[in-house]
């Protein structure tokens, strides 16, 4: 008996995890994007701090060229938004929304870089099925997940988590979200936040 | 040989619950006990409640509280970039039914942004000034209900007998040209 209703248990849960991964897809992409299921909220522990300088980095850009932290430095606040992993499904419908939003961005004098631990070719073939991208697509590839690593974001199987990084123009640390990976982060959190720093 | 039920039997309701969730992802499901308990808030706006012919000024209401022969549902998401692309030729099928005398007064048309907060919706109306209104999901009762769904997603309803919609048409993507679009819907529906 004890052992039924362990197994019911576990069957309830199952399904109620299944229902909480529940989310809309974009038809464009459905037929590319690889359903990860539901993941573990947050498997990594962050090694900065709001209040702290942030860690410079450079990175290729999928547009071609690097992307350094410190070009923005004393010119734009910066809002880093990285993303787990191309080719699935809250990933594929995060960004696409930022880049109507473009206006929010400018704004708030902020630009959007947007890193992922895959490589330039895997991130040019997912980030065209978004139509043209306002901002910088950063590749922290290799050496695999450095950067990710250095804000303390890489998870435990080589993704990133899915966390925001608000960095003002003096290269300070502003706000950070690392996001429960399954959901996707409220627009309107990153645009309040960049609005108490303008 | 009992354990070993009782494990075949967590997997029958894993494989179970994994049909559900593909099922809910389906091209052209109907969707039609969800949309039968499918609530909106009543618009803020005066002109969007006058289009739909909603009395109350407040409040969630079924969608029978709104006054048409016909109702178009596109369920859409701020972040979908295909319900970006497709929100031009959204705009037109507005414009093709306001501009037809016979069906302007007989066919209205809605969005709902799935899983999307009123900033969302906002932020995507600002971008394409669709003429027609727009519900969010604050609540997220329709992520909850429709949970899956591909965007966008097309639903025609017809009014049955003034008191109940049914519906007609149900597809998963868009179109790309408005006034073949209508004409479908129009004669799939069978009013005259």
């Amino acid at each position: 008996m004890k052992r039924m209703i362990q197994v019911a248990t576990l069957c309830f849960v199952c399904i109620l995890l299944m229902g909480q991964n529940a989310s809309a897809v974009s038809q464009s992409m459905s037929s590319a994007v690889y359903d990860v299921g539901t993941l573990k909220p947050i498997d990594s522990i962050l090694n900065v701090k709001v209040g702290e300088k942030a860690p410079d980095f450079t990175l290729n850009a999928v547009s071609g060229g690097v992307v350094s932290l410190s070009d923005y430095r004393g010119k734009q606040n910066v809002v880093i938004s990285f993303v787990p992993a191309a080719w699935t499904p809250v990933c594929s419908d995060q960004w696409p929304g930022y880049n109507i939003a473009q206006e929010l961005f400018k704004k708030n004098n902020a630009v959007l870089l947007g890193i992922s631990v895959d490589n330039i070719p895997t991130l040019y073939a997912w980030t065209q099925q978004m139509g043209t991208l306002w901002f910088p697509v950063l590749s922290d590839f290799w050496p695999h997940g450095s950067v990710a690593k250095k804000f303390g974001v890489l998870r435990s199987n080589g993704t990133s988590e899915r966390a925001i990084f608000i960095i003002d123009k003096k290269g300070i640390i502003r706000y950070i979200d690392v996001h429960n990976i399954n959901k996707r982060p409220p627009l309107e959190e990153i645009i309040k936040e960049l609005e108490k720093i303008r | 040989m009992q354990l070993k039920i009782q494990y075949v039997s967590v997997i029958v309701c894993i494989f179970l619950a994994t049909g559900a969730a593909w099922a809910a992802s389906d091209t052209d499901k109907d969707y039609r006990e969800e949309l039968k308990n499918l609530k909106i808030f009543v618009p803020e706006d005066a002109q969007d409640r006058a289009y739909l012919g909603i009395k109350e000024k407040s409040g969630q209401i079924p969608l029978e509280n709104i006054k048409a022969d016909i109702l178009i549902i596109e369920i859409f998401s701020m972040y979908c970039p295909h319900c970006q692309k497709h929100a031009p030729v959204a705009n037109e099928l507005y414009q093709a039914i306001e501009g037809n005398k016979g069906l302007k007064d007989r066919i209205r048309m809605i969005g709902i942004g799935v899983g999307n907060s009123p900033y969302e919706v906002a932020i995507f109306k600002e971008k394409y000034s669709p003429p027609f209104p727009l519900f969010d999901d604050r609540n997220s009762a329709v992520v909850n209900a429709f949970g899956g769904i591909l965007t966008p997603y097309y639903f025609a309803l017809k009014m049955n007998k003034g008191s109940a919609f049914e519906v007609f048409y149900s597809k998963a993507g868009g179109y790309t040209d408005a006034g073949e679009f209508l004409n479908m819907i129009v004669k799939s529906s069978g009013i005259k």
